[in-house]
């Protein structure tokens, strides 16, 4: 983390704000599909570990990939992920629940090869049924890779600011 | 509430709604059920070594689960003893000692009150350090796993969990090593009764192909044919339901260990090379067990799919909430990568994100919210299936359903919730241990079934 980082152009930074805006558009549009075959890399780790209440002075490394996580997935499980919200057999989306995102603080730095690290804040919102509405706030570091015209993620880090999850389930795409 | 007969009706099979509801009700469940019963604190496996530890739960009481020197555990209130303040924050960690953040007194790693910053000036040698140590529960482990109990008359962890460790030691301890838990847990809210889980858990079967329809189509593998209740199945010959004395149950569906696993070699395989030991250790019976998947609660809270090997406790947090603690089981002794697979496996599946556990926290949190209405609440929920399609078996202990879709369990364990609500104490319970499980009428079923098929 702390050798020399290199900040992308304006325009890079500019084409993963419209990037990011994009994907939220085909999140909050239920175009998961789409979004898993042209905006996620084949060889995505898309991962959002367990983080615990420790103290100062724990000496504990941080949690790895091998370690317990709420989401540890390559292409093919979050491809199973999408395919389960196409089956018409999740009572729980039916109807439908709402979700909106925002994304700011967006950070790219240009590591080469076409390559960029980008940290971003995400807070998303869904509403369920009658009342039930919750809201969470995530860290999100991202590994992007330039193609023909655009971005693919091949690494995603989801930083979620709770120990202790306020919601039924976490099951939604960031 | 207490004694009130309509609460769980064994002859109906039948509870009234104000079980998921009513604050009176939860009350006297703290009293009776949590203050009384062994409580899953950990395992040995999440706290290794000497001065390790972890905060959990019993029911809504904070504890403090600690690693002594000597090898033993204890665990004691997390709440000092000088003005109450909560001793430890920290979800686990390694301490030679807990310091109070408010006035700094120190509690040991046994919660001895150790040390209390400027006692001889200010307290004039008039403190009795002795009689102020953090309040203790008591602990005793089963393989591994630690539970607590805030009764002293409780009977031990081995009597509490009863003809159930038969059960218990063909996976506890399997061929030999056993199981460990791996955290550290997942923790989510839930809006519901902490009863809708764990009777979910301990025996409904039922759910499975219609709930998971979704999830199921995308896992493929054994249980894909139960999707959407649409195959022709042969219910009565993929499993069976067990209930026992102390309201622990489970279901089991044949050969289907890892069936919701998508990357399984590894776990697949440690268990086609260590059934045989479990053979010869524990017979047939019980090794037809050890391949099956099963959804299983021990009670009051806690509950687990071996197999899936997802591992839950269900913290209550008022008659309508709970805090979920989600953690993985594995075989002490399958190697790293295995271990690693099945952690993802289990977490990808019922997990806070989970493709299963996404379907049943809507199903929980319903169940228990339309119970608001009034009318609604002046209502009974039935667990009917399989009636008289369950008895005392030959072999395995306490009572058995017929088949992995039925309702023995929940109807086991509702009996011995009403039991230990209405017992003024554990005599009273212990009084009822030879005639407990004549609610189950038929006492033939199984005799005249096996003997028909031979
Ligand atoms: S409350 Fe803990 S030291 Fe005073
Ligand atoms: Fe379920």
């Amino acid at each position: 983390m702390s050798v020399e980082r290199v900040l992308a152009g304006l325009d890079v930074q500019y084409a993963i704000d419209m990037h990011y805006r994009a994907e939220v558009r085909l999140w909050q549009t239920g175009q998961y599909r789409e979004w898993l075959n042209n905006m996620v890399a084949e060889d995505i780790h898309y991962w959002m570990p367990i983080y615990e209440q420790r103290f100062l002075r724990d000496r504990r490394p941080d949690p790895t990939p091998d370690d317990a996580a709420i989401y540890n997935d390559d292409y093919g499980e979050l491809d199973q992920r999408v395919q389960r919200l196409y089956t018409g057999t999740v009572w729980m989306e039916d109807p439908p629940s709402k979700i909106r995102y925002f994304v700011s603080n967006i950070e790219a730095f240009d590591t080469g090869n076409g390559e960029f690290d980008v940290y971003s804040n995400v807070l998303v919102y869904r509403n369920r049924r009658q009342l039930e509405m919750t809201v969470h706030t995530l860290g999100r570091e991202d590994k992007l890779r330039r193609v023909d015209d655009g971005f693919k993620v091949f690494r995603r880090k989801l930083l979620l600011d709770a120990r202790v999850t306020q919601d039924k389930n976490l099951y939604f795409f960031c | 509430m207490t004694g009130n007969p309509s609460l769980v009706d064994t002859v109906e099979s039948t509870q009234s709604r104000e079980i998921f509801w009513d604050k009176d009700v939860y009350n006297l469940e703290l009293e009776r059920i949590f203050g009384r019963s062994w409580l899953f604190l950990g395992h040995e496996s999440l706290l290794p070594k000497p001065g390790d530890f972890i905060t959990t739960y019993m029911a809504e009481d904070k504890v403090i689960l600690s690693h002594q020197p000597d090898g033993s555990f204890r665990a004691f209130i997390n709440s000092c003893t000088h003005r109450g303040n909560q001793i430890c924050h920290a979800d686990s960690g390694n301490a030679k000692a807990f310091v109070c953040n408010y006035h700094g007194w120190v509690y040991g790693q046994d919660g001895s009150l150790v040390d209390v910053p400027l006692e001889s000036r200010c307290y004039h040698g008039q403190l009795d350090k002795a009689r102020l140590g953090a309040k203790h529960v008591r602990v005793e482990t089963y393989k591994g796993f630690i539970f607590g109990c805030g009764d002293a008359d409780a009977p031990s962890l081995e009597e509490y969990l009863g003809e159930f460790c038969w059960y218990l030691d063909t996976i506890w301890e399997g061929a030999g090593g056993g199981l460990e838990l791996l955290g550290p847990p997942m923790k989510s809210i839930l809006a519901c009764n902490w009863k809708v889980p764990t009777e979910n858990f301990v025996g409904d079967g039922y759910h499975v192909g219609w709930t998971h329809a979704g999830a199921l189509h995308g896992i493929g593998g054994e249980l894909a044919g139960l999707a959407g209740n649409r195959a022709e199945m042969p219910f009565e010959d993929l499993g069976l339901q067990f209930t026992t004395r102390h309201g622990h149950g489970f279901g089991v569906i044949d050969n289907a260990a890892p069936a919701i696993h998508v990357k399984r070699d590894g776990w697949a395989k440690y268990l086609a090379d260590t059934r045989g030991e479990v053979l010869r250790k524990f017979g047939p019976e019980r090794e037809r067990l050890y391949v099956g998947h099963w959804n299983c609660s021990i009670f009051p809270s806690c509950s687990f799919l071996y197999g899936t090997n997802t591992f839950k406790v269900w913290h209550p947090r008022g008659p309508h909430e709970i805090e979920v603690w989600t953690y993985t089981m594995v075989p002490r002794d399958a190697d790293r990568e295995t271990k690693s697979i099945i952690q993802r496996e289990a977490s990808r599946s019922f997990g806070t994100a989970g493709t299963l556990e996404s379907d049943d926290g809507e199903n929980m949190s319903s169940a228990t919210f339309v119970n608001r209405g009034n009318i609604t609440r002046d209502g009974r929920m039935d667990s009917s299936m399989g009636v008289g399609f369950e008895g005392p078996h030959p072999v395995y202990p306490g009572i058995v359903g017929s088949s992995f879709i039925g309702e023995t369990s929940h109807r086991g364990f509702y009996r011995f919730w009403k039991e230990l609500l209405d017992a003024p104490n554990w005599d009273a319970v212990k009084a009822n241990d030879s005639v407990w499980d004549s609610v189950f009428l038929n006492r033939d079923y199984w005799t005249a079934k096996l003997d028909a098929a031979e």
